[in-house]
């Protein structure tokens, strides 16, 4: 109630000078991603025209750092959002209102897990053990990678209270590698493949895989209000974007393929050649994200265990 | 005897002057191009020449091209023109805020008791830190933006209309209630008038600040505009657009101080006397 207060007032100041505030059509569904090429999959049904045959249309909203994702979901501005697991569990224990619709990603074989702590080659460095009382590059702090970071450390024989974080951005990893301002980085793709196609950098472990083959780390977000009140839209929503998964996972490393990433991502097509695209699920798998639960507690990121089967829609199970 | 003094020097120094106008001139000038010229060719060696070992460090001629295409492509300018639309309606809002709130404060007591702690209270915060509560309200589009750097233009704005009314002269104001003029129109004719250059100042502040918001909110929550681009770029793994992204940024704000002060010497001809 008073958010929408708040939205009128604002609204009335502001709108007219604004010109059409934008009316929402009936099936039109506002999807927060990042250009990354994890919701490749969506771009790909909506490519291949799944969506419009289920009478949806997708309208994305890029946006780079994705920490607009969930709070633009609870004030009404997206439909859904891609975010991860982890992000998801964080809000859920916050009391909001979040549902996972669909699966994102998920690592599930140890030759598709492509993102890796890198080091420098002449550091000497090879286990968690190894970067106690050094610097780790991560993309956000208390976030996913962060966590699975702390659990390598951890399962390699490192303490990882031991070892400082350093928020840096993905696409700058590598420098703050080379010029020593980190001790080892995890890196995802594609930064990963042109890091470690060079000499001086070489990957000592992938910590996903390691510590937890299977994990789903990326999901679709909605809130339960729009699966009660949408539950068609729902059904179809997953759907379309199930055979975009299929047609994603039959066509990987393929030009038409690498074509729709570099439409979205704006990478270069010759760039993306040298990335390995790990396969897309088409389940959520409530037992992983229950693991993953269980590494936010003993990390502190959750004061408490969350019941995690209600989180997910039932029928992306 | 140190008037008349003077007066010969400083026309020596004038004759001096007219004789070497041109080429000194010229050189003076140059001066300042040649610095730029000179960093830009240490910027296309470092990266020529491997000094700079990174893949986000790309030679500067690859960023002029870049420049070029974007431009000739018409890119970067519905890009710059997106971003100067959200910034000028958050300009306007803003300065128009801070000038009627200023005002009122300005010449109202009881609103002066009434307002001045809870804008003193808000005043140290920097807007694109509260962009995240403001999404709850505002959600993620054109309104965001736009009220964020409202916020931001607003304090420099209004605190100058404060001290500029603050400032103007008794006895304009006096003079006024003297001859019975109404209270608005004191203020819209005798004291808004005499504070003008302060506020203008406030408000040249606030155009450069203008930019710098806009662009930091389209690089939090933004899909359009050159502050999304630049941050597309950079997690594209292409730098030249990146760079040309914030070339133009810098020749906006470039232009548009510019633009401004051009304005105030034609409407404001009194400022700086």
């Amino acid at each position: 109630m008073r958010q929408s207060i708040s939205k009128w007032v604002f609204g009335l100041a502001l709108g007219a000078m604004l010109g059409a505030i934008p009316a929402s059509a009936a099936e039109k569904l506002r999807v927060s991603i990042i250009p990354i090429n994890d919701v490749t999959p969506l771009f790909s049904a909506i490519k291949q025209g799944y969506f419009a045959e289920e009478g949806l249309e997708i309208d994305t909203a890029p946006s780079a750092g994705g920490a607009v994702g969930i709070p633009g979901l609870v004030a009404g501005s997206y439909d859904i959002v891609y975010g991860n697991v982890v992000s998801m569990l964080l809000a859920a224990q916050q009391g909001i209102d979040i549902r996972v619709i669909a699966p994102g990603t998920k690592v599930d074989k140890v030759e598709d897990d492509a993102s890796a702590m890198v080091v420098r080659s002449d550091s000497g460095i090879a286990t968690g053990k190894d970067l106690e009382g050094k610097n780790v590059g991560v993309n956000t702090r208390n976030n996913v990678i962060w966590l699975y970071a702390r659990a390598w450390i951890k399962a390699s024989g490192g303490d990882p209270d031991k070892v400082t974080y350093r928020e840096v951005p993905h696409p700058q990893l590598e420098d703050a590698l080379r010029q020593k301002q980190i001790d080892a980085g995890f890196m995802v793709i594609p930064y990963v493949a042109l890091a470690t196609a060079k000499p001086e950098f070489k990957a000592i472990a992938h910590p996903y895989s390691t510590v937890q083959l299977g994990v789903d780390v990326g999901q679709y977000l909605t809130t339960s209000k729009f699966l009660t009140e949408r539950p068609e839209t729902a059904a179809k929503f997953l759907r379309a974007l199930r055979r975009g998964i299929e047609w994603y996972n039959a066509n990987r490393g393929t030009p038409p393929l690498l074509e729709i990433v570099s439409g979205f991502t704006k990478i270069d097509v010759e760039l993306l050649k040298k990335v390995n695209m790990s396969a897309s699920p088409l389940k959520v798998d409530p037992p992983q994200v229950e693991t993953t639960m269980k590494l936010m507690l003993d990390n502190k990121l959750l004061k408490a265990p969350i019941d995690v089967k209600p989180l997910i829609y039932d029928k992306a199970l | 005897m140190t008037g008349a003094q003077t007066i010969p020097r400083m026309r020596s120094s004038e004759t001096s002057g007219t004789a070497l106008t041109a080429p000194l001139r010229l050189a003076r000038r140059l001066r300042g191009f040649l610095l730029i010229a000179a960093l830009l060719a240490l910027w296309e060696a470092s990266a020529r020449f491997g000094w700079v070992n990174s893949s986000n460090w790309p030679p500067v001629s690859g960023v002029v091209v870049a420049l070029f295409k974007g431009w000739a492509s018409g890119e970067l300018l519905t890009l710059t023109a997106s971003t100067l639309r959200r910034m000028a309606i958050g300009y306007a809002a803003g300065c128009a805020t801070g000038i009627a709130l200023g005002a009122l404060i300005g010449i109202n007591r009881w609103a002066r008791y009434a307002l001045k702690p809870i804008v003193e209270v808000l005043r140290p915060i920097p807007a694109p830190a509260i962009v995240p509560m403001l999404i709850l309200f505002l959600g993620v589009d054109d309104l965001l933006k736009v009220v964020v750097v409202a916020l931001a233009c607003f304090f420099p704005v209004f605190l100058n209309t404060l001290s500029g009314i603050a400032g103007v002269d008794a006895v304009l104001i006096e003079t006024a209630r003297t001859f019975r003029i109404s209270r608005l129109r004191t203020l819209t004719r005798v004291i808004l008038p005499a504070a003008l250059p302060t506020i203008a100042a406030g408000m040249r502040v606030a155009i450069g600040i203008a930019l710098v918001v806009t662009v930091i909110s389209e690089m939090i929550a933004g899909s359009a505009g050159l502050g999304y681009y630049i941050v597309q770029m950079q997690y594209a793994l292409r730098p030249e657009p990146m760079y040309a992204a914030i070339i133009s940024l810098s020749a906006t704000g470039y232009l548009l101080n510019r633009a401004f002060v051009a304005l105030d010497k034609r409407w404001l001809p009194w400022i700086g006397r």
